[in-house]
């Protein structure tokens, strides 16, 4: 089985959006919808011992997705790799998904009149690209993979590493995992 | 069913090798075109820059490319300056119309009377000096003195070439002086912390903001804005007397240790604390980090440059560190890239063909002399004159850029009439942005180069559209000062009638009358071939070398200095006391001088403007003053910030977003409130670059787009005596300010918020006007008397003195060897006895030879045959004593002795010495040349066929 996941290496992020535009051209969207922002965390402290983190966030492409079950149409849709997404013609737009979703990965789009979130890229997957955020980074902050793979970079990665999930205990069993720059993961 | 429409393996895509063009990386771009038009572009996973990355600025290429806004035609003014009220017109007229107003002024004004600027490597540089040097005008100028030129220019005069490669992978330790490449050379930035992580390379920072690179630091030195120069020195004063430097090198490298150790021994950690607020510890402890672990990196940033009147001498005190450490073109130190075996851009731009009058009356020429013709002219000089080659005339060597606003608004110490602006616009850019704008306002002919309508453009007379990212072929050669190549193609031709900026420069230079011979290229791709073609590579196009081999990298040569005998420099050594500064009356040692404004030496300054001011650090995702009109970019990041620290904040009643106003000397900006611990509590940070693409409605209030409102340059200064005395680079950081809070009756940026003052440091006591002509402005320093090199040798009688080349020659160009007491011919290196002149040949005995006549000498000075061969002539053969050869009395040819056979030294042919047969390798035989018959090798009498059977 596959079953895809990304792993954000916060010890190499730094803030500077790349992943964002990037994302946002590719998947052609509105100027209002982001799906990748990143948020700064600091300068923290008190100078000159302050600390600065960049979480980059995304869908979290839960494997108990609480969007899923919330949709009553049946257009949110989670593949057996893991990857969840909407069926924009069974999408009515009554916005369900984005109160069930604890991260907020889930935009309306008015124009079009359906949900839009990240997908993982799932067209440019299929052929064998990786995400347009994870190609883009150039601090390779990002590793995309299949964790059912032990051999895959994110599986070691997650093996290897402390890592750190968004709301872990809401039990929707999110698949991004940060490696946090200082504390308990720090190399 | 996916939502982006977008298929890149589709029939009928192809991927072009393009590169970003929003920075100086030069990233790869893949470009991916269908039907003639780019449907995606992403990184270049195979390119040696980026590996696939790219940054927010490079995944905008295609919003920038197809952006509403783009100037897409020539355009003409049609109503008044910057009313924005344009006519189209073709390339043809705009051609016509813009030579003849340039040949009428240089025919009333001289041709200095134009002036150029040019933005950030957005531009074909040489191509623009070009059409400047033919034109004849000494005045182009970029935003370059703020940007590596001081300190290239500096190290150049300190070691022979600017040591800026790094090559980290050996590394001890790397040193990220005022450098944030997470904010700012992002693909380099991993590579850093990729190392610390797996080499054990130690990462310093000295940098007064906590950034994302000093997050990663293993030693941070949270400096004063300014106090740079005084970190410098602290530290070299450290390593000179802990003894952390290479004793070996200095030894045999250096010249002028003996001084230096004494000048200084005032500038010691305990003396640099009030300048740099760094306990003295620090100091030592950084001294040790960066002295001890070797080989050792330092990195260039702008910060070098862009601190005005103290940058010099910090820069001169760094580049010693460089070398007294051994760092220099070292495997893991500060690598020097050696002159390029490519056509350099030095050598495109056709600098002999100004004029030498003419670059006297360059702009800031008397009183900025490192980065001027007086400074850059000698470097060039002694690079040409030891590697035969020299760096780029664009960047390192412009005019003044403030002193040509002055001169337009002034007419002193000439009035500058025409300019152009080419990918740059000074009113977001350059110091003191209200003088800047009165100059565009004021300059009588105003030819803007640009993708969109900036605030200068909108006071254009002319706008023409330039293509950019993807749709031009980019050679990046570091400004043409390194020795590699990394190249791109275009992705497509340029949309609509915009033209790269080589196209416009040939345009106008055969417009206004230059020769086409001069211009021989008719496109960029023919020119970039032209450079490429001494590498003598099997292609026959430039898009063939990019799509083949993408770069050119020679091989790695390290310690250049030992294998040629010397650096550089005009004494050959790592000039630690620059004898070309002491040329120019400047320093030959870094002395401190303050920043522009300091609490120490400004009291008065600093009681009215408390708070520590330091600006011009990048932010992503903009860039200089670009992409304010990214609708992408402006989502995220629609306002600006600037810094504060909560304690500040909370004393000044200021709050998180809160609209304050930021007020200096010389006039005040607004900018939003970002309170958070990133700066120390005496110091604030202002963004630069603000303007505001979208307040297009109207235009006609003191401040259109809202260019100056939240302007960061405003409240810089370029005084004369506020910039860097070796190189007139102006005061960025390290500046006095206030901050309040904008209030309810004091939020609007009015008429008089755009009045300026020349100085305008005397804007805040005597307001608004020109108070002092700039050529009575003084600079920061006295120039001393120049110091021209002596001889530490007697020169003999009947030879000169020649202090560029430091040796005595005498009427035939030979120079004396105080060692030796010969003469020596800088050609061949033979030795001439003084006096007689005679040359010293050396062979089975040593001889004396006038090579007048061909009479031999012995040292008694008695007539002799000469030289005597040590092998036995054969009997066709005479020897000659001048060459020490037997040669075939008929034919000339060489006799070689350890063959038996005679060589034509021509041809290489070797001859059977009896029958005069040549040796035919292919055949291995003997064949007569005349009757063109072959004869066997072992009786060269027996003739042979050849041919016919295998």
């Amino acid at each position: 089985m596959t079953r895809y996941a990304m792993v954000m290496d916060q010890r190499r992020c730094i803030g500077c959006h790349s992943c964002t535009i990037a994302c946002r051209t590719w998947n052609e969207l509105p100027v209002d919808i982001v799906y990748n922002p990143v948020v700064s965390q600091g300068a923290t402290g008190i100078w000159p011992n302050v600390h600065l983190e960049f979480q980059p966030m995304i869908c979290m492409h839960c494997e108990h997705p609480a969007c899923v079950p919330a949709c009553p149409t049946g257009a949110s849709r989670q593949d057996d790799d893991g990857i969840v997404w909407v069926e924009p013609t069974q999408c009515m737009g009554c916005k369900v998904c984005a109160n069930a979703c604890p991260y907020g990965a889930r935009v309306y789009n008015e124009e079009e009149g359906f949900m839009r979130k990240c997908t993982f890229c799932k067209d440019r997957v299929r052929v064998g690209d990786q995400p347009i955020c994870v190609q883009t980074c150039h601090q390779k902050a990002r590793t995309f993979g299949d964790l059912d793979d032990p051999n895959s970079e994110v599986s070691q990665l997650v093996n290897q590493y402390y890592t750190e999930r968004v709301y872990p205990e809401l039990g929707t069993d999110p698949q991004i995992y940060y490696i946090p720059s200082r504390g308990r993961g720090r190399d | 069913m996916t939502i982006t429409s977008l298929d890149l393996h589709a029939e009928g895509v192809t991927v072009r090798k393009t590169c970003c063009y929003f920075c100086h990386q030069n990233c790869g771009v893949l470009a991916y075109v269908k039907d003639g038009k780019v449907i995606f572009a992403e990184g270049d996973p195979t390119h040696p820059t980026n590996q696939g990355g790219l940054c927010a600025r490079g995944n905008q290429a295609l919003t920038f490319l197809n952006n509403p806004s783009r100037v897409n035609y020539p355009l003409k003014r049609a109503g008044e300056k910057g009313e924005n009220k344009w006519e189209r017109i073709s390339w043809d007229q705009a051609f016509s119309e813009i030579a003849a107003k340039l040949n009428q002024i240089k025919e009333e004004s001289g041709p200095e009377a134009v002036a150029a600027a040019a933005g950030t490597l957005r531009t074909d540089d040489w191509a623009r000096r070009r059409f400047l040097n033919l034109f004849g005008t000494p005045n182009g100028f970029h935003n370059a003195l703020l940007c590596w030129i001081p300190t290239f220019n500096i190290e150049t005069a300190v070691s022979g070439w600017s040591p800026f490669e790094t090559d980290l992978g050996s590394s001890k330790v790397i040193i990220l002086w005022g450098m944030n490449p997470g904010a700012s050379s992002m693909p380099g930035a991993h590579g850093y912390f990729d190392l610390q992580r797996t080499n054990g390379l130690k990462i310093i920072v000295v940098d007064p903001r906590y950034t994302e690179t000093a997050a990663h630091a293993d030693l941070w030195l949270p400096v004063r804005p300014g106090g740079d120069t005084a970190l410098s020195l602290a530290m070299l004063n450290v390593i000179i007397n802990e003894g952390l430097f290479d004793y070996e090198f200095v030894d045999k490298w250096c010249e002028g240790w003996d001084e230096l150790v004494e000048h200084i021994q005032p500038y010691t950690p305990e003396w640099a604390e009030p300048m740099t607020w760094i306990e003295p510890e620090l100091v030592r402890k950084a001294a040790r980090m960066y002295g001890q672990n070797r080989p050792g990196n330092m990195q260039w940033a702008p910060t070098w440059d862009e601190m005005g009147r103290t940058s010099g001498a910090g820069i001169h005190a760094r580049a010693i560190m460089r070398a007294i450490c051994g760092n220099l073109d070292v495997p893991g130190g500060d690598g020097m890239p050696g002159p390029a075996a490519y056509i350099t851009d030095e050598e495109m731009e056709a600098n002999d063909y100004l004029p030498d009058d003419v670059k006297t009356k360059q702009l800031g020429s008397d009183k900025f002399k490192m980065t001027t013709w007086p400074g850059y002219g000698r470097l060039a000089e002694i690079s040409k004159w030891r590697w035969g080659k020299a760096f780029t005339g664009e960047w390192f060597c412009e005019a003044h850029g403030p002193s040509v606003f002055k001169a337009i608004l002034t007419g002193d110490p000439y009035q500058v009439r025409a300019l152009f602006c080419s990918g740059t616009n000074p009113q977001s850019s350059y110091g003191d942005a209200k003088m800047v704008y009165a100059a565009l306002r004021k300059v009588e002919f105003l030819v803007v180069c640009e993708y969109f309508i900036t605030p200068t453009a909108l006071q254009a007379d002319y706008i023409l559209p330039v293509a950019g990212a993807i749709e031009r072929p980019v050679i990046h050669t570091n400004y043409g000062v390194t020795d590699s190549i990394v190249a791109s193609e275009r992705g497509i031709q340029p949309l609509y009638e915009r033209k790269t900026d080589y196209d416009i420069w040939r345009g106008l230079g055969l417009a206004c009358g230059q020769s086409e011979d001069m211009w021989p290229w008719e496109t960029l791709e023919d020119a970039y071939y032209y450079m490429i073609s001494p590498l003598n590579l099997p292609v026959s196009s430039y898009d063939e070398f990019v799509e083949t081999y993408g770069m050119y990298y020679p091989p790695l040569q390290y310690k250049k200095h030992e294998r040629r005998g010397y650096f550089a420099t005009a004494s050959g050594k790592v000039e630690l006391k620059s004898s070309v500064m002491e040329e120019l009356g400047l320093p030959g040692l870094p002395s401190y001088l303050p920043p522009a404004e300091d609490e120490l030496d400004d009291p008065e300054v600093a009681k009215e403007f408390p708070i520590v001011l330091t600006t011009g650090g990048g932010f992503m995702p903009y860039h200089h003053s670009e992409h304010f009109n990214n609708p992408l970019f402006r989502y995220i990041y629609p306002d600006p910030y600037f810094t504060i620290n909560p304690e500040l904040a909370e004393k000044l009643k200021i709050k998180q977003g809160d609209w304050c106003w930021i007020e200096t000397r010389r006039g005040r900006i607004k900018q939003r409130a970002n309170v958070e611990a990133a700066v120390d509590p005496r110091v604030v940070y202002t963004q630069r670059g603000w303007w505001f693409p979208e307040r297009d409605q109207d235009l006609t209030g003191p401040n259109p787009f809202g260019c100056l409102e939240s302007n960061t340059n405003v409240l810089t200064s370029i005084d004369d005596e506020d910039c860097d005395p070796y190189t007139g680079c102006w005061a960025n950081r390290g500046l006095m300010c206030k901050v309040y809070k904008c209030t309810e009756f004091d939020h609007e940026f009015t008429e008089k918020d755009t009045e300026f003052s020349i100085p305008g440091d005397d804007f805040w006591k005597l307001g608004g006007g020109v108070h002092k002509a700039p050529s009575e402005q003084k600079i920061a320093i006295d120039f001393a008397e120049p110091i021209y090199a002596q001889p530490d040798f007697e020169v003999p009688e009947g030879c000169t003195w020649d202090y560029k080349t430091r040796r005595a020659y005498d009427a035939n160009g030979r120079y004396y060897d105080a060692g030796s007491g010969w003469m020596i011919d800088p050609e061949t290196g033979a030795y001439y006895q003084y006096g007689t002149g005679y040359k010293y040949v050396s062979a089975n005995g040593d001889f004396l030879l006038d090579e007048a006549n061909g009479q031999f000498y012995d040292f008694a000075g008695q007539p002799s045959a000469g030289p005597q061969p040590t092998f036995e002539v054969p009997e066709m053969c005479v020897w000659d004593p001048i060459t020490q050869t037997a040669r075939h009395k008929d034919t000339g040819y060489r006799y070689d002795p350890n063959s038996g056979w005679l060589i034509d030294d021509a041809t290489s042919v070797y001859y059977e010495k009896y029958t005069l047969r040549a040796y035919d390798p292919t055949t291995n035989l003997l064949v007569d040349m005349q009757t063109g018959k072959y004869y066997s090798m072992e009786d060269p009498t027996v003739e042979v066929t050849v041919g016919g059977e295998n």
